[in-house]
C-alpha cells in the first residue's frame, strides 16, 4: 500500500497555509480593539464636525476615562478569575454618600474621610465574593442582591437633599496634576501586580480551572477575596475623585459604572471567562472606548436615555460575534 | 467470504486550526470485516471515525457507503444510513429514562395522533435491550438508577436501533468490566457472522489481535501500515504506532523491591466517608507504593486525602520534611512542602486546556520563581518551562501553544513536567497512565523509576494490574475501602495471585 508523506511538497504548503491562518486570527483577535477605538474617535469626529476633538471635550473625555480606567485596573483583577461584579457602580455612589456624610453632617477631617471611602466599597465588594464563596450563590445574582442593597443605602442617604461638597475647600482633589499622578500609580501598580506577580498570574489560573490551581498550591478563596478588595479599592479611589469633581451626591451617583464595565471587557478583548488570555491593556482599551461611546453619543446629540439601548446592542452584538462558545459558560 | 466493499474512504483530510488530523486517509472497509484501528493518541483515529459516524464533518477528500458517495449530516443522519458509533465518553443525558437515551434524536417516529406512543417506545427499547443480550436493563427505568457500565451498555443499544451495517466502537470496552465488554465481543461476533462491518478502536493491543481480523496503524494522521491476521504482532504493532522500537523494558528491569528505611509520609488511620476507614500508609525514600483494586475500592480517594484535597476524619497524613512534621490537610501545605499530585481526570483537575503550556508548567512554582517585592520575570518563566519541555520531550511548537491542542500522552507530560520543576519529594500519581499510548507510557515508566532511584516517594495508584506489579516495590491490594493484601516485588507474583484479593 502507499504510504502518504506528511512532508511531501504539497502537504507542506498545506501546513504552511494552515500555519499562517491561525497566526493572522491571532492578530486580528489582538488588533481589533484597537480598531474600534479608532473607529470611535474618526466616527465622532466627523459626525460632530470636528467638537469631539476640541480641547474643552478632550479634558471632558479624560475626566471621564479616569474613573473608568481606574476601575478597568481593578475588575482586571476579578474578570481574570472568571467573576465579576454587578455592584461596583452602586458602592461608588455609596462611598461618596458615606464620603459627603462625614465630611458635611460629622465634621471630619479630610484624610479621614478619603480613607473611609476607599474601604466602603472594599467591603462591599467582599461582601460579594463572600457571599459566593460561603453560600455558592453565583456571583452574578450575589452582586445583583448587593447593588440593590447599596442602591437603597444611596436613596436613603440622600432622600432629604442631595448632599453639596465644597469643593473649592480641597483644591488638591480636582487637581488635573493629581489626578494623572494617581492614574499612572494605579496602572503601573496594576500592571506590575498583574503581569509579573504571582497574585496576577494566580488569578489567570484560577479563571482557567479553579480546581487545576488549587491543586497547583493556589489559597484559591483567599486569592478571589483579594481580587475583589482590590476592585474595591480602585472604585473607591474614583470614588473620592467624582464627589470632589461634581460637588455633589444624588441617587443617581455611581450608577452606569458597572454596565460600562461590563461593555469595556466586552469591546476591549478581555475574554469574559478570564483566563490565560486576559490581558489588563484589554481592558483599559475598553474603558477608554467605552467613555468615547458616551461621550460621542451625547455630543451627537442622542438622547441619554438612547445612548444606554445603543451600548446594550452593541454588547449583545459583540458578545455573539466573539464569545468563544467552546469555552465553557459566559459567567460562572 | 464475500469481498463486496460496506465503506471506503478516500484522500480524507481533516485539521484543527493549524494541527493536521488528518492527511490523505485512504481505507477500505469489507463485509463481514472487523477492523481495527490504533495509533497513539491525536493520531487520527477518533477523528476519522467520527467523520464516518456523521459526528464531524472533512476539509476534503470523499466517503463511500456501499458504493453510493455518502456525506452524512449529523450522527443520526449516519444511523439511518446503517453507521453507527459507540463512543468513549459518557453519552447518555441525564434525567430521562433509558427508552428516550435510546432513541435521542429519533422519538418522532413513534408520534400516534400527535402523542408519544409511550407504550410501543418502551416495548421497543425492550426488545432491543434484550437483543444485545442486557434484558435486566428496561426502557423504563431512570438512566441515573444505572450505574456506568449499565449507560454504557445503554448507548450500545443506541448505537443497534436501526441494526447498523458498520458499526463503530470506539475505545468503549477499556471503560468497562467483565459484563460489558462480553456483550461488546458477542455483538461485534454476531456482526461479523451478519456480514457487516464493524470499525474497532482501542488502546489494548491484545484485546485488537483477539477481535480483528484486519488491524490499521495510524500515525500523524497518515495511514502507516494495515496488518491482517497472519502478520499481526504486538511488537510489530507497537514500532509501527510509534515509529521506532522500544528500547529495553517496558516496565522496571530490576526485581529488586529495596527502598530505604527513611519514612517520607505516613497516613495514620485516615478515614472518609463511605470511601474508607482507618487506612495506615507508609511511604519510604526511594520506594514506588502501588495502590490496587477496582475502581470503586477507595484508593483513588486515598489519594486525594494525602494529598489534602480530601480532609480526613480521624487520624492524619504526615509529611516528615528535614527532620519536621507537616501535617497535610490542604493542598497548599502539600504543594509548599513539597507534595505532588497527578488526578485521574487529567483534563478536569490537572492541568488548565485554555491555557498555554508555560503557564501549566510554571504553576506550582510561581512562589519559587518570586524574586524581591514578588517579581516573576517572562524571562525566567520561558527558561524554566523550557527546560521542563525539554527535558520530558514534550512534542510542541513551543511553549506558548495551548495544551489543548496537545495529544493526551502530550498533556500528562506536562502534567508531569510541572510537578518536577517543583522538584517534589513524594508523589501521588492516580491512574498515571490511563488513555496514553504505549510510546508515552514507556517513557512515563522511565521516568518513574528515575524518581525512585533520586530517592522521591511515589504513590501510584492503577487499575492496571500489569503496571502495579511491574513498577512497585510494595503494593497494597484494596477492596471495599479495606487493606486486603498487602505484596512485595517479587518476580514469581502472578496477576491470579493478585485478582482473589481483588474481587
Amino acid at each position: 500500500m502507499s504510504t502518504v508523506s506528511k512532508n511531501s511538497a504539497e502537504n507542506l504548503e498545506i501546513q504552511a497555509r494552515l500555519d499562517r491562518k491561525a497566526a493572522r486570527k491571532n492578530v486580528f483577535d489582538m488588533v481589533i480593539p484597537y480598531v474600534g477605538l479608532i473607529f470611535c474617535l474618526v466616527f465622532f469626529s466627523i459626525v460632530t464636525n470636528g467638537l469631539f476633538l476640541s480641547s474643552k471635550n478632550l479634558m471632558n473625555m479624560i475626566e471621564q476615562c479616569f474613573t473608568l480606567v481606574i476601575i478597568a485596573v481593578g475588575a482586571s483583577f476579578v474578570y481574570a478569575q472568571g467573576n465579576m461584579d454587578f455592584s461596583i457602580g452602586s458602592a461608588c455612589g455609596v462611598a461618596q454618600m458615606v464620603g459627603g456624610l462625614l465630611l458635611l453632617k460629622l465634621n471630619f477631617p479630610i484624610y479621614i474621610v478619603i480613607p473611609v471611602m476607599i474601604l466602603v466599597p472594599v467591603a462591599s465588594c467582599l461582601l460579594v465574593s463572600l457571599i459566593s464563596a460561603v453560600f455558592h450563590v453565583p456571583v452574578f445574582i450575589g452582586s445583583m442582591c448587593i447593588r440593590s442593597l447599596l442602591a437603597g443605602l444611596l436613596t436613603i442617604g440622600v432622600a432629604k437633599a442631595e448632599l453639596i461638597i465644597p469643593i473649592s475647600d480641597y483644591p488638591v482633589l480636582s487637581n488635573d496634576a493629581v489626578k494623572i499622578i494617581t492614574l499612572i500609580a494605579v496602572i503601573g501598580i496594576g500592571m506590575y501586580f498583574f503581569h509579573f506577580h504571582r497574585v496576577g498570574k494566580w488569578a489567570k489560573l484560577i479563571g482557567g480551572n479553579q480546581v487545576t490551581a488549587a491543586q497547583a498550591g493556589v489559597r484559591v478563596k483567599n486569592q478571589i477575596f483579594l481580587a475583589y478588595a482590590i476592585l474595591g479599592a480602585c472604585v473607591g479611589i474614583t470614588a473620592v475623585f467624582t464627589m470632589f469633581r461634581t460637588g455633589t451626591v444624588s441617587a443617581q451617583s455611581g450608577s452606569g459604572i458597572e454596565f460600562s464595565m461590563m461593555l469595556a471587557i466586552v469591546l476591549g478583548g478581555f475574554p469574559m471567562s478570564g483566563g490565560e488570555k486576559s490581558r489588563m491593556v484589554s481592558a483599559i482599551v475598553g474603558a477608554v472606548t467605552v467613555t468615547m461611546l458616551t461621550n460621542g453619543l451625547a455630543l451627537w446629540g442622542i438622547d441619554p436615555n438612547i445612548i444606554g439601548g445603543i451600548k446594550g446592542v452593541i454588547f449583545v452584538v459583540i458578545i455573539a460575534l466573539t464569545y468563544d462558545r467552546s469555552a465553557g459558560k459566559l459567567v460562572s | 467470504m464475500d469481498n463486496e466493499i460496506i465503506l471506503s474512504a478516500r484522500r480524507v483530510c481533516k485539521a484543527f486550526g493549524p494541527t493536521r488530523a488528518l492527511v490523505d486517509v485512504d481505507v477500505e472497509v469489507r463485509k463481514g470485516e472487523i477492523r481495527g484501528l490504533i495509533g497513539e493518541n491525536g493520531s487520527g483515529k477518533s477523528t476519522f471515525s467520527s467523520i464516518v459516524a456523521g459526528a464531524l464533518g472533512m476539509d476534503s477528500g470523499e466517503l463511500f457507503l456501499r458504493g453510493e458517495k455518502y456525506t452524512p449530516k449529523s450522527m443520526v443522519d449516519a444511523q439511518n444510513h446503517g453507521v453507527a458509533m459507540i463512543v468513549q465518553e459518557a453519552a447518555t443525558l441525564p434525567g430521562l429514562d433509558v427508552a428516550s437515551n435510546i432513541f435521542t434524536g429519533r422519538l418522532e417516529q413513534f408520534t400516534k395522533a400527535g402523542f408519544l406512543n409511550w407504550k410501543e417506545i418502551y416495548a421497543k427499547a425492550d426488545r432491543i435491550l434484550a437483543d444485545i443480550g442486557a434484558p435486566e436493563i428496561k426502557g423504563r427505568m431512570n438512566i441515573e438508577q444505572l450505574n456506568f457500565e449499565d449507560r454504557k451498555i445503554v448507548e450500545i443499544a443506541r448505537a443497534m436501533v436501526n441494526n447498523p451495517d458498520l458499526l463503530i466502537v470506539d475505545e468503549t470496552t477499556t471503560a468497562l468490566a467483565t459484563k460489558g465488554r462480553t456483550l461488546i465481543y458477542r455483538l461485534i461476533e454476531k456482526m461479523h457472522e451478519e456480514n457487516k462491518a464493524v470499525l474497532f478502536i482501542s488502546h489494548d493491543l491484545e484485546e485488537l489481535m483477539e477481535v480483528c481480523n484486519t488491524i490499521t496503524v495510524l500515525r500523524d494522521g497518515v495511514i502507516i501500515d494495515t496488518l491482517d491476521k497472519s502478520n499481526m504482532s504486538v511488537d510489530l504493532m507497537r514500532s509501527l504506532m510509534i515509529g521506532r522500537e522500544l528500547e529495553g523494558d517496558y516496565y522496571r528491569s530490576d526485581w529488586n523491591g529495596r527502598m530505604t528505611d527513611d519514612v517520607l509520609l505516613e497516613a495514620k488511620r485516615i478515614t472518609l466517608r463511605p470511601y474508607f476507614k482507618n487506612i495506615n500508609i507508609t511511604l519510604h525514600r526511594g520506594e514506588i507504593l502501588g495502590l490496587g483494586g477496582l475502581s470503586n475500592c477507595g484508593m483513588h480517594e486515598i489519594g486525594r486525602v494525602i494529598f489534602g484535597i480530601e480532609k480526613t476524619l480521624t487520624g492524619e497524613v504526615v509529611l516528615h520534611k528535614d527532620g519536621r512534621d507537616v501535617r497535610i490537610d490542604n493542598t497548599v501545605t502539600a504543594v509548599n512542602n513539597g507534595m505532588a499530585y497527578v488526578s485521574k481526570d487529567r483534563d478536569k483537575e490537572s492541568i488548565i486546556l485554555n491555557s498555554t503550556i508555560r503557564s501549566n508548567i510554571v504553576s506550582p512554582a510561581l512562589k519559587i520563581l518570586s524574586r524581591t517585592i514578588g517579581f516573576i520575570s517572562p524571562a525566567w518563566e520561558k527558561q524554566f518551562s523550557d527546560r521542563q519541555i525539554k527535558a520530558m520531550s514534550i512534542k510542541c511548537r513551543n511553549g506558548k501553544q495551548m495544551v489543548k491542542e496537545l495529544s493526551g500522552g502530550n498533556k500528562q507530560k506536562v502534567v508531569f513536567a510541572k510537578w518536577l520543576g517543583t522538584d517534589s519529594d513524594v508523589l501521588v500519581l492516580d491512574c498515571p497512565t490511563r488513555g496514553i499510548d504505549v510510546g508515552v507510557k514507556a517513557d512515563m515508566y522511565r521516568l518513574i523509576n528515575e524518581l525512585k532511584h533520586q530517592g522521591k516517594g511515589i504513590i501510584m495508584i492503577s487499575e492496571e494490574l500489569m503496571e502495579l506489579m511491574g513498577m512497585s516495590d510494595r503494593m497494597m491490594i484494596f477492596k471495599d475501602g479495606k487493606l486486603a493484601k498487602e505484596f512485595d516485588r517479587s518476580p514469581d507474583l502472578t496477576e491470579q495471585d493478585i485478582i482473589e484479593y481483588i474481587i
